[in-house]
């Protein structure tokens, strides 16, 4: 290795321990959280607030890294959901072996369906995600022998899980440093992974896919890749849906739910790591509020989306970066 | 000079019925700086890509890098293969330093050379800038460093002194003249700019209607009546 890609590593590396640390400090205080907050609402709130943040950032990341822009993210959220429901309901096989075909089956079918839909052009790739997720919605909600149509399942849980007793996932004070723990570590996993080659290739063949083939590299499967990952952590909030909630109806498949993870995303900057969470937070104090005073909160939610389209187009993550830096920057003078 | 190290033979494309390089034969010496030059649509760029393999129309042909027929790869393994290219409208990634990019076209061809690019096209103070924010000379070289990291042993460059100033022009042919007989690159150039052409190539060659009209050098380009009458004009003089 040349002095200069030494140089080079060692850089990386000193650019990772701040993310580790930072993380690291993120779990403390999701272990911390249900004694900080004694109110169940609002740790309910906080636990939603935190599963909507995984399925906004498996938009987020779809975008920063690819791109393009999912209008069917919930389709990966719901089937992961109802392979867990569907396995309790038939046994197909144990429950452990269920909750990890439902983490992984949702990204192998994404990477299949992404080596034919990320060659096609932004609209036309955002519509057929549309469409696949109104498919498996159809699906589930007209197949009842299968999945008991509009009426949903209720899933049986074995009373342990991976040796985990179920009922710490159904009991808030416990399933918000759960669902915490996951999203700090998807977006550890998220910040190393922009950081890496992987993420840099990915990054420029999103940025010109043709450069990216002229310096030497194939782009479809990157791409595809990039496709399956959000699909992974998307079903890993469907995951922890079923876990907490025990009972699924199509409505978690349908396209309204993936508008709210775009909503998110945008709101709080899809091209941030943090972003869609931060949107996420936003959107559930948003909605809670609002919801105080009105039935007709999402008006409210639809005006303050076209207030940050509108003034602040990347969204508010990389302008409290900006603000925070200048703060700094001034502080330091 | 020694021998041939990139031919390209019968290549010929069609858009419909219109024929825009029309069963060329382009031969070019190891470590030779090449003109490429013409009028508009003459088909000097669908030369260029059609060797390193970009598609569009119905093309037909035989290309030979370094003895290996190259026709049959996809643009990422011509890379591979050894050739560069450059292009005619900047095409950069312009949200990733030039760093960052340069980082992954030295991956890209197994060398760890962006340092040295860097330096030799000088734009190592800019290592750490966006590409999208550095002036529009700057970017004219980190597209041609990302074509010559790896130092492959050909590169095609398709007009990389388009939009520069007078003194950019100057400054950058002299750069590509240095670079070319230092690195043992050869180099395959299609440039408007007649002073550049003139000063950094040992041969040209003239196309017109998708044909090759002549090639030579220097001096028999300027005094061919031929080129004089079909492209040059006072450029000649």
């Amino acid at each position: 290795m040349s002095d200069f890609a030494t140089q080079q590593h060692g850089r990386v590396w000193s650019g990772i321990w701040p993310i580790l640390a930072f993380g690291a400090t993120a779990l403390a205080v999701g272990v911390a959280l249900p004694k900080i907050i004694v109110s169940t609402l609002v740790l309910t709130l906080l636990m939603q607030a935190a599963a909507n943040a995984i399925l906004a950032t498996s938009v987020g990341f779809l975008f920063r890294q690819n791109g393009l822009t999912s209008f069917g993210q919930a389709a990966w959220f719901g089937l992961s959901a109802y392979i867990i429901a569907v396995n309790s309901r038939f046994g197909f096989v144990g429950a452990e072996a269920g909750v990890v075909l439902a983490v992984l089956a949702p990204p192998l079918i994404a990477f299949a369906f992404g080596l034919i839909i990320v060659r096609l052009p932004h609209l036309a790739y955002s519509m057929l995600t549309l469409a696949i997720a109104q498919g498996f919605y159809e699906f589930f909600a007209k197949w009842r022998e299968i999945a008991n149509g509009d009426d949903g399942l209720e899933i049986k849980f074995p009373k342990k899980i991976f040796g985990v007793d179920t009922i710490l996932f159904q009991q808030q004070r416990s399933m918000v440093v759960v669902v915490w723990s996951v999203l700090v570590l998807i977006l550890l996993f998220y910040a190393l992974m922009a950081r890496s080659h992987f993420g840099l290739l990915t990054r420029a063949i999103r940025e010109n896919e043709e450069r990216a083939r002229f310096v030497g590299y194939e782009t479809l499967v990157p791409r595809a890749l990039i496709n399956a990952l959000a699909a992974l952590i998307a079903s890993l909030a469907g995951v922890l849906f079923a876990f907490y909630n025990g009972f699924v109806t199509p409505s978690i498949l349908h396209w309204s739910l993936s508008g709210e993870a775009l909503i998110m995303a945008f709101i709080g900057g899809p091209r941030a790591i943090c972003g869609p969470a931060l949107g996420a937070a936003i959107f559930f104090v948003l909605k809670d509020m609002a919801g105080d005073y009105t039935e007709h909160w999402p008006g409210i939610v639809g005006a303050m989306l076209m207030t940050v389209t509108v003034l602040i187009p990347n969204g508010i993550a990389p302008s409290l970066a900006v603000a925070l830096r200048r703060v700094t920057i001034g502080g330091a003078r | 000079m020694t021998g041939e190290i990139l031919s390209a033979r019968h290549m010929t494309r069609r858009y419909g019925g219109f024929i825009a390089v029309d069963d060329v034969l382009l031969e070019v010496t190891q470590g030779e700086i090449r003109g490429l030059i013409g009028p508009n649509g003459a088909g000097k760029t669908t030369l260029m890509d059609m060797i390193c393999g970009r598609g569009g129309g119905h093309s037909k042909g035989e290309v030979t890098l370094r003895g290996r027929r190259i026709d049959g790869l996809d643009v990422r393994m011509r890379r591979k293969a050894g050739l560069g290219r450059s292009f005619q409208k900047t095409n950069i990634f312009p949200d990733l330093t030039i760093l960052e990019q340069l980082m992954l076209a030295a991956r890209a061809t197994g060398t760890d050379d962006a340092a040295e690019v860097m330096e030799a096209l000088q734009i190592a103070a800019l290592a750490g800038w966006r590409a999208g924010d550095v002036s529009y000379g700057d970017q004219r070289r980190v597209d041609l460093a990302l074509a010559l990291t790896g130092r492959p042993p050909v590169v095609l460059l398709d007009e990389p002194a388009a939009g520069l100033s007078i003194g950019e022009s100057l400054a950058l042919s002299a750069l590509l003249k240095d670079l070319a007989r230092r690195w043992g690159v050869t180099v395959l150039i299609v440039e408007h700019d007649m002073d550049i052409i003139f000063s950094i190539c040992d041969r040209i060659t003239v196309m017109q209607l998708g044909k090759i009209l002549t090639t030579g050098t220097s001096d028999e380009i300027r005094t061919n009546p031929d080129v004089v009458r079909a492209y040059l004009g006072s450029a000649a003089t």
